[in-house]
């Protein structure tokens, strides 16, 4: 067992035959794909697809009943220490510490990623900035509205850097013209090079992505690009190509 | 490992705690409660037992026993013309421990003799105070019946008829019994299972509700980093505790300290750092704060204040029991803590304890991270 | 409104027997502590070790000897030959008392002379201390009317009778008080965690928004927990009757009702903790700072007459005291509501006091 990545493998996500079984219930079933380094992948589906399950996964939070992935070049089961150090996650409940001021919690993640002294106060500086906290920086976590959070959080999840970003349903709960800045984020983020796998069930989202894959039932039902989702079922947005793929699924069970 | 990570997290935990300062000033008052209550008000001592006598003969004989009774300070007679029912009454109602009744013939047999028997009506409920009226009842009729026999011996005959066998008592450690000097330096451990149960064994089990457990379990950070960066923050309450109740015990309460204080705080370090990974190991296991304040508090505070030889002691329980508690830390602490305030012993005499404090305290806190590095399924 | 209530009982019963974990934990604690406290708290001296010094070595200091050995009050562990061993055990705690025969025990027994045997106690546990010397004394003086032929004279004499406890088992004295520690501190807990609880995850603002009153929730919120207080009062008694045989001479009606009238109280302050609590840390903290010491001052183990004057009257508002009096009075005494009159009437006042105190904060944070 090594402790090196695959060579050239800095920001990209592998995942090959994966499956998590609870018991008898299957979450993820034979899921395979492939992202690039500074992608969008959007992740989409209906409640209890397996989107979480497989981020999770991903993490190194869950381990996989079988197959494989590999994150940056690190297997997620073999090599968790080393695949955390390169991702930042953001769940979906944001999971700040609530009593702690917004500077705080920087500080702690900061702490915790490990990232350099004589840099810290340039990603702090940094991360308040993009999320719009600069002035919040003594305010309690708890007394944020849900939109502040969500870019906090964000902000936590960047602060060393990492060349993966996973984002578990990153603007549930969270108002239009919010989600619309936090994806402006996201694609400045993308173009300095970070890859950026997000889960969500906002189907205008799923717009922004370069490319997207559908769950359901755990099993992938499609993967691509937007426009040649739409443009394979003929349909005009994403919301109707996920319609229309899930009622074919409902059918074929039938 | 990386000890950055660590001083991170407990940075984050003493924030956490002066953040909630309820908590924080509960924490920090738990030495004093426990003290007040066991320093203070709380005492096994013995003293002025309110009790009644019914006295059938009404000569001077038996006005002279109840005037031993009235004497000495074990016992407040709060009648001595009571009659049988008041007395019943007294007891049932919770008035008087114990009754005298003396019968009528009392002194017609003392004069002659023969055996006079005197009844006593002892209300058993609380055995402990019951068995020790009883024990000085008991002594005050032998000492009365040694000297009313010598009495009428030198009456008779002139000659001595002396005790064949009298013991001599000495008490060590504790020369006037005060029942606070034994129960203070053992209180100190029941204070420091206190913080254990109730802060430490929350901590975790919290991150897991609120959902930050996740997070920190998707970073870098390590387990053993996580357990002694909490562990750190937590030594501060659990050290500011032990000092204050150490202070409190010796110049509130005059509590002796006769041992050495480093040995004192060597053992109480070990100890500690144990309690406090148990906590974290329950706060771990349980996930859920109320199960596992409840586990805190069965597994933690209350065999340190049942098994552990603090008030009662072991050797009186059934053998199960004392099996049990050969597996309570806290029972090796008291004894060390015993050793060190009242008998001045140190190492050489408690090596035994110290070394399966050391044992608790590793295996525990490998317990401790072992749980910690648990994935979420 | 009774439906209303009816239906928030029935989702605080759902929530709390859902969870696996929360089912045992109903139970098995309760058991648990009963228990501990039933087996590990005997203040009844037995089996105390000690050590027998014999430096007289004759068939009259062996037969002191077996004045020890035969009592179970003794556990004789060791026979030191020099003061150092003595002291040795004293220190390590081995021995509870030495008993020291010194040379020529024997000789000045046949002399008629006094003789003296020394008797070292470790004080540290005054109480055992003073219980222990007297078993020792006993058995000298036992041992001294066997060989005091020459006074044919015995005197005053104390023949005890010992009412509602006539073995003087301490037992009988604690499990009341356990009994009553169980059932307060689940129903305190429970009531102002299930409270507290949902005012973090913030479901308690969509309780609020509906058309239920003040009223109507705090019922919902605490008659679950009457009868899960009154099932663990029942299984915890039958344990304590069963495992312990802890007499029950008095009625079942008077202990019903009794208990009716102190969850009041428990159930008023686990409001009122709920009120003052924000976090679940702080009602569980809170509550164990409340709990313990009313629980000590109780007189349930430690008595109240031992207690110095002022704090005596400060338990005078613990309705733990009335209720350890009640309950002591039932299981052993046999007494029925008249005779127990005083302490019910306490409780209730005190009761009503708390809850409808707590009743009116409760109210107040609503709105």
């Amino acid at each position: 067992m090594s402790n090196q990545a695959l060579p050239n493998q800095e920001g990209v996500v592998v995942i090959e035959n994966l499956v998590k079984r609870f018991d008898d219930f299957v979450a993820v079933d034979n899921v395979s794909l492939r992202v690039s380094k500074g992608e969008i992948f959007g992740f989409l589906g209906p409640n209890g697809a397996g989107k979480s399950t497989t981020i999770r996964i991903l993490c190194g939070l869950l381990a996989p009943t079988s197959g494989q992935a590999t994150v940056s070049g690190f297997d997620v089961g073999k090599q968790s220490e080393q695949v955390k150090r390169s991702i930042g996650y953001m769940s979906q409940k944001f999971s700040l510490y609530e009593d702690l001021k917004v500077e705080e919690n920087l500080d702690f993640f900061c702490g915790i990623y490990g990232v350099p002294r004589d840099r810290r106060e340039e990603r702090k500086v940094y991360a308040l900035k993009m999320a719009g906290l600069e002035s919040k920086r003594d305010e309690l976590t708890g007394r944020l509205a849900g939109g502040w959070k969500q870019r906090l959080a964000l902000g936590c999840a960047i602060l060393h850097e990492p060349p993966i970003l996973f984002l578990d349903e990153p603007t549930s709960g969270v108002d239009p013209v919010a989600r619309r800045t936090f994806w402006d984020l996201i694609y400045d983020l993308s173009e300095a090079g970070q890859t950026v796998f997000v889960t969500t069930h906002y189907m205008d989202e799923a717009e922004y992505c370069h490319r997207t894959a559908l769950l359901y039932g755990g099993r992938m039902i499609a993967m691509d690009t937007p426009r040649a989702l739409k443009q394979a079922l003929g349909v005009h947005s994403m919301e109707e190509v996920f319609i229309t793929e899930i009622e074919r699924q409902e059918a074929r069970a039938k | 490992m990386n000890l950055r990570r660590g001083r991170a997290v407990g940075r984050k935990e003493l924030l956490h705690i002066v953040r909630d300062s309820r908590s924080l000033s509960m924490a920090l008052l738990v030495p004093f409660i426990m003290l007040g209550l066991f320093g203070y008000a709380l005492s096994l001592d013995v003293n002025h037992l309110p009790m009644m006598i019914y006295d059938q003969d009404r000569t001077a004989t038996s006005r002279d026993l109840v005037e031993r009774f009235r004497a000495t300070s074990y016992f407040d007679v709060k009648s001595s013309e009571a009659t049988y029912q008041e007395i019943e009454a007294a007891i049932n109602r919770n008035k008087i421990v114990l009754g005298i009744v003396i019968p009528p013939d009392y002194g017609k047999k003392m004069a002659s003799g023969k055996l006079a028997p005197v009844q006593v009506l002892l209300d058993g409920s609380d055995s402990n105070t019951a068995s020790i009226a009883l024990g000085y009842v008991d002594s005050l009729t032998s000492v009365y019946s040694v000297e009313q026999i010598r009495g009428m011996a030198n009456q008779r005959a002139g000659a001595h008829a002396e005790p064949i066998a009298d013991a001599q008592v000495r008490i060590l450690y504790n020369e006037d019994l005060k029942s606070r000097n034994f129960i203070v330096p053992g209180l100190i451990a029941v204070i420091m299972t206190i913080i254990a149960s109730l802060l430490t064994s929350l901590t975790i089990a919290r991150e897991w509700e609120n959902g930050t457990m996740e997070q920190l379990l998707s970073t870098p950070l390590r387990p053993a980093e996580l357990l002694l960066g909490k562990l750190a923050a937590f030594f501060l309450i659990g050290v500011a505790d032990t000092v204050m109740a150490v202070l409190a015990g010796v110049f509130l309460f005059d509590v002796p300290l006769k041992g050495n204080l480093f040995f004192l705080g060597f053992t109480s370090f070990v100890f500690l750092f144990g309690a406090l990974s148990w906590g974290i190991f329950i706060s771990a296991a349980a996930k859920s704060q109320l199960i596992a304040y409840q586990i805190g508090l069965l597994s933690s505070f209350l065999p340190a204040f049942l098994l552990s030889g603090f008030i009662y002691s072991i050797d009186n329980m059934p053998l199960p029991i004392r099996v049990i508690s050969t597996f309570v830390p806290a029972r090796y602490y008291v004894s060390i803590l015993e050793g060190v305030f009242l008998k001045g012993t140190g190492f050489r005499v408690l090596w035994y304890e110290v070394m399966w404090l050391f044992l608790y305290s590793s295996v525990v806190f490998t317990m401790a991270v072992r749980k910690l590095r648990t994935k979420v399924a | 409104m009774w439906e209303r209530v009816l239906v928030i009982i029935r989702k605080e019963f759902r929530q709390t027997f859902r969870e696996p974990r929360m089912r045992v934990f109903l139970f098995v604690p309760p058991l648990m502590q009963l228990f501990m406290f039933g087996f590990a708290v005997n203040l009844d001296l037995e089996n105390s070790p000690i050590a027998f010094m014999d430096r007289d070595q004759t068939p009259e200091s062996r037969e002191l000897l077996s004045g020890f050995q035969g009592s179970r009050q003794f556990n004789l562990r060791a026979f030191p030959e020099t003061d150092e061993a003595a002291q040795k055990l004293l220190d390590h705690g081995d021995v509870q008392a030495v008993i020291n025969v010194l040379p020529g025990f024997a000789r000045n027994l046949h002399k008629g002379h006094t003789v003296n045997v020394q008797i070292l106690v470790d004080g540290s546990n005054s109480n055992n201390a003073s219980i222990l010397t007297g078993y020792c004394g006993q058995v000298v003086r036992q041992f001294a009317e066997k060989h005091g032929a020459a006074i044919p004279f015995q005197s005053a004499v104390a023949v005890p009778r010992v009412w509602f406890n006539p073995d003087l088992r301490s037992r009988n004295y604690f499990v009341p008080g356990v009994i009553m520690n169980i059932i307060t501190m689940m129903t305190l807990m429970l009531t102002a965690m299930a409270i507290v609880r949902e005012r973090e995850i913030g479901t308690m603002e969509q309780l609020m928004v509906t058309p239920i009153r003040p009223i109507e929730l705090m019922l919902g919120k605490t008659l679950p927990f009457v009868a899960i207080g009154f099932v663990q009062m029942s299984l915890v008694t039958a344990a304590a009757l069963v495992v312990f045989h802890l007499p029950f001479r008095g009625s079942i009606f008077t202990l019903i009702l009794a208990t009716l009238i102190f969850l009041m109280t428990t159930l008023g302050s686990g409001l009122f903790l709920s009120t003052i609590s924000q976090t679940q840390q702080q009602a569980l903290m809170s509550s164990f700072f409340f709990f313990t010491p009313a629980f000590m001052l109780s007189g349930f183990s430690f008595p109240i007459r031992n207690m110095p004057e002022s704090v005596q009257w400060l338990t005078m508002l613990n309705p733990m005291r009335y209720f350890i009096e009640i309950l002591r009075g039932i299981f052993l005494k046999g007494l029925g509501p008249e005779a127990l009159a005083p302490q019910l009437l306490s409780l209730l006042a005190i009761g009503t006091v708390v809850l409808v105190g707590s009743a009116m904060r409760f109210h107040k944070r609503l709105d």
